[in-house]
């Protein structure tokens, strides 16, 4: 088992360590307060936030509709000959507009939500249960999943295994609204298999086709977006899945499934991965799957142990990670006490981080750790930090202020300018005026804050004679330089 | 000390850093693969799926003409290579080059069970990988992983706004950029031409072991860590990595950027983007980066409603565009080192549509064309009556291209690239 940590070790680091890994950074308040608490009272207040912290108001678009009336119209037109494409056209930059709004919603719950570790645990399990609204479309189903993804987080795993077996846009995904019982549609069963529970090369290629008989007749309303079961599709015959016989249904698959010590083994490897570090040991692996076995896949308690423990709090896995690109957006953000960036370049930098939530790249999810970083993506972080801190003004004047005769067309490139609205962070509120006597000590302050290890002193010396060739006096400008500089290094994509 | 410094105009430095990037390199004499002398390919994706039966028309077949009532390209127009098959009208330049013996058309290109979505296809076509698994890493990132450890960053350069697919790999390698000037750290304050005290720390922050006692000052930013190292991306510890990558990514960044200033094309682009992206790569070319493979795309082949205008001038765009990155080729006496293959995702439905245009289909031809190309025909043009649900049946796996160019012209095992062998083309 993992060992806890003993309370004479808890300090700043561990407070600040806690909060990059349960939560999304913390501002030196935030750290010191988090200290305060002590390790015990601190984990709680993560791990045990009541069930209705995950009941969030979604964006006032999310409800559904008659999808099938919508797809019948477009069809009618098309069989007349009639220009559908215009309808066609318009429903999708309904979806992009719509996702682009799911995806402010969600980095707003991740950035001023009350609990951080819901949010984080719902990220993990998008990634997990990776599902694309490039194959989806619909954004009603994209905030769906996320919302029963976020009411089953910090729950049992086999329960939420057997919620998405029944979530609509994981069924479209996986092609599981599709499949009969004369032909199981095997996408959904593999996957279950090889990716959600016990791993590649613990079942066998029979235990996929069994086990996707035992999943027809999963059936998707389109008239009421909702999931239902159609039970002329269910094959009720027998079925042999992992040596065992039976009229087997779908949940009882994940009932199996979710007892194999390969499952806890698999889920355990990927939580240390997501929240500790890239290369654990098979030590700390064992340890973790005894666990979530001991605790019959609970998260709460997991969660409670794992953040408790002294290999959490190792030198190797403090200030080690790097930054997943919504991390980065969420943490600079709480850092610059500075709002998200607007929806559509928050998108962009998603894109061109390689990140884009609701749109992984394919069913496996996101790698992580040095996949996030490239010669490209690095160099996208550092003059993204530069908007971030100096806001639109670093744009250039024909995105900010476009011209009639644009090509992408000038109202929707007017939205757009005002889609990437925003003022420089006031930086008087990271370092005000009075505490700008000495650069040194500025640096201090600022260093504190931004990184997570110490930086030498020769970078210290370093920063602090850049903010004096500035100028004698130390301005709301050359600060932002200073910390878009500061966030302009490897270190900062550490947390 | 940053005094002085900031007194540095930007060209200075760019000299500076260059001459100590030259001999460093030449100190360092890894075996790098390298583009600076060797074989360069040029991959161009048509994004959407392109008609391939007005690209490569098949003019002599009544079940064309039957079956296109309003798209069919009319057999007086077309440009005739034999009996049976034809170019587009607007694809002289294609046609003149094919005449020199520089193009190799592959016709019926495609892969079993062939997907419909252009998501899935193109990642199909992106990770060379079976109709029914799903590969992470791109063709070219495994080609990157196993063939090119220790290669300069820009081993791999992609022209446009996202990384593609196909360079995604365990070690990310390659550069991305949609313009020269833009693949830069920007300072907060524009420079104005000068190298300012920001950029100048910003510099030191990011070089290799920047914080520690060895202090290297800008000028004396050597080559990446990994060629004095010895020791791969992965082997590094997170910190060495970043910083590692930092330094990469300014040494291509600088170099990049000079090559840009210094090489600007004598031989007129047409206008577009398309046009843009490959004249950004002749002057990377004859610059000397060391990349091995370009990038391009172009956009807007999903031609589902009136298709005869927008394929014209699709075709027209990548027909001159390309006519005139072989034109600086060969005047840059670079020709014969450079491979361009095209590919699309899919290609489209032999029956046309009722709103004058094609859906999504499936096999299609693929171009391939430079001066030690192997031109003429390869493959079989496809049936237009036995059909695959409505579409062409391909007759040549797109692997089968990847692999001949991977084992001929990159000199890279094809098998240890692509999980398995395909059979080879004579097209190089």
């Amino acid at each position: 088992m993992l060992t806890p940590l003993p309370d004479s070790k808890w300090n700043d680091a561990t407070a600040a360590h806690l909060l990059n890994r349960a939560a999304f950074g913390g501002t030196p308040d935030e750290i010191e307060r988090t200290r305060q608490k002590g390790l015990t009272a601190a984990v709680r207040d993560f791990v045990d936030v009541k069930a209705d912290a995950a009941d969030v108001a979604p964006p006032a678009w999310a409800h559904p509709r008659n999808i099938r009336a919508q797809r019948m119209e477009i069809k009618a037109a098309k069989d007349r000959g009639e220009n559908f494409q215009s309808k066609v056209r318009e429903v999708r930059m309904m979806e992009g507009d719509e996702m682009i709004d799911l995806r402010r919603w969600w980095l707003d719950r991740m950035l001023n939500g009350p609990a951080p570790l819901l949010e984080k645990m719902t990220l993990f399990w998008h990634g997990h249960f990776a599902t694309s609204t490039q194959k989806v479309r619909d954004a009603y189903w994209m905030w769906l999943q996320n919302d029963t993804l976020r009411r089953n987080a910090l729950g049992n795993f086999g329960a939420l295994a057997k919620k998405m077996s029944r979530d609509p846009a994981m069924m479209i995904y996986l092609d599981l609204q599709q499949s009969r019982q004369e032909h199981p549609n095997e996408n959904w069963a593999r996957e279950l298999m090889e990716l959600f529970t016990v791993g590649i090369g613990n079942y066998s290629e029979q235990d996929i086709g069994e086990s996707a008989r035992a999943f027809t007749g999963y059936r998707i309303d389109f008239t009421t977006q909702q999931f239902h079961f159609a039970p002329f599709q269910q094959d009720h015959q027998s079925k042999t899945f992992m040596g065992r016989n039976g009229n087997l249904n779908g949940d009882e698959i994940i009932d199996m499934l979710v007892s194999k010590p390969a499952c806890a083994q698999f889920i355990g490897r990927k939580l240390w991965r997501f929240f500790v570090e890239d290369d654990p040991s098979s030590a700390v692996v064992d340890s973790v799957a005894g666990t979530i076995r001991k605790h019959n896949f609970e998260m709460r308690p997991v969660l409670r142990e794992i953040f408790s423990s002294g290999e959490f709090y190792s030198e190797r896995a403090m200030g080690s990670q790097i930054k997943s690109p919504v991390q980065y957006i969420v943490q600079t953000s709480k850092l610059l006490n500075a709002p998200a960036p607007p929806p559509l370049a928050a998108q962009n930098a998603m894109r061109q981080m390689g990140q884009i939530l609701f749109a992984p790249p394919n069913v496996k999810g996101w790698d992580g750790g040095k996949q996030w970083i490239s010669t490209s993506t690095l160099l996208f972080r550092y003059n993204f930090a530069n908007y971030l801190i100096n806001g639109d003004a670093i744009l250039p004047p024909n995105l900010r202020q476009p011209r009639q005769g644009a090509d992408v067309g000038f109202g929707r490139a007017a939205q757009y300018a005002e889609q990437i609205k925003r003022d420089p962070v006031d930086v008087g509120k990271l370092v005000p005026a009075d505490l700008r006597a000495k650069s040194h000590e500025v640096v201090d302050l600022l260093a504190k804050r931004f990184f997570q290890t110490r930086p030498t002193q020769k970078e210290i010396d370093a920063f602090a004679q850049f903010l004096e060739s500035r100028g004698p006096d130390i301005t709301d400008a050359n600060l932002r330089e200073l910390i878009h500089l500061m966030m302009s290094t490897p270190q900062f994509q550490l947390a | 000390m940053l005094g002085a410094a900031a007194s540095w105009t930007l060209p200075v430095f760019l000299e500076k850093t260059f001459f100590a990037l030259d001999a460093l390199a030449a100190e360092a004499a890894t075996q790098a693969v390298t583009g600076k002398d060797g074989t360069i390919l040029v991959v161009l994706q048509m994004a959407g799926g392109n008609d391939g039966l007005n690209m490569v028309v098949p003019y002599a077949d009544d079940a064309y003409h039957v079956a296109r009532p309003r798209l069919r390209l009319a057999p007086d127009q077309v440009l005739k290579i034999d009996d049976h098959i034809a170019l587009n009208p607007k694809l002289a330049g294609m046609k003149s080059l094919y005449d020199e013996g520089h193009v190799a058309i592959v016709q019926g290109v495609g892969y079993p069970n062939p997907n419909r979505s252009h998501f899935r296809s193109t990642e199909i076509w992106q990770t060379a990988s079976d109709a029914d698994r799903t590969l992470s890493e791109g063709w070219l990132g495994r080609y990157f992983d196993n063939c090119c450890s220790g290669a300069d960053p820009t081993v791999g350069v992609a022209i446009g706004e996202e990384t593609p697919q196909a360079f995604a790999a365990k070690n990310p390698t390659g550069v991305t950029f949609s313009r020269p000037e833009q693949f830069r750290f920007r300072p907060s304050e524009p420079n104005n031409g000068k190298m300012s005290a920001e950029e100048i720390l910003f510099r030191q922050l990011n070089e290799a072991g920047g914080g520690d006692e060895s202090g290297t000052a800008a000028t004396n930013a050597g080559g990446s860590i990994g060629a004095i190292s010895g020791k791969t991306k992965n082997d590094l510890s997170t910190l060495d990595f970043l910083q590692r990558t930092a330094l990469d990514a300014q040494l291509s960044s600088d170099k990049i950027l000079a090559i840009a200033r210094k090489y600007k094309s004598t031989v007129p682009y047409p206008q577009g983007q398309l046009a843009a992206s490959l004249n950004i790569i002749s002057r990377m070319i004859a610059g000397g980066l060391p990349t091995r493979v370009y990038y391009a795309s172009q956009g807007g082949f999903d031609t589902h409603a009136g298709q005869i205008n927008t394929h014209e001038r699709l075709m027209g765009e990548f027909n001159d565009a390309v006519s005139a990155f072989v034109a600086d080729l060969k005047q840059q006496g670079n020709f014969d080192r450079v491979l361009l293959m095209s590919f699309s995702e899919f290609g489209r439905r032999v029956q046309e549509n009722a709103n004058g245009g094609t859906d999504h289909g499936a096999a299609a031809p693929m171009f391939v064309l430079g001066g030690a190309v192997k031109a003429g025909l390869f493959g079989k043009y496809p049936s237009l009556t036995e059909l695959d649900r409505g579409d062409l049946k391909f007759n040549t796996d797109f692997r089968s291209v990847y692999g001949t160019v991977l084992d001929r012209w990159l000199k890279a095992p094809s098998q240890t690239v692509l999980g398995r062998k395909f059979p080879g083309i004579g097209i190089v």
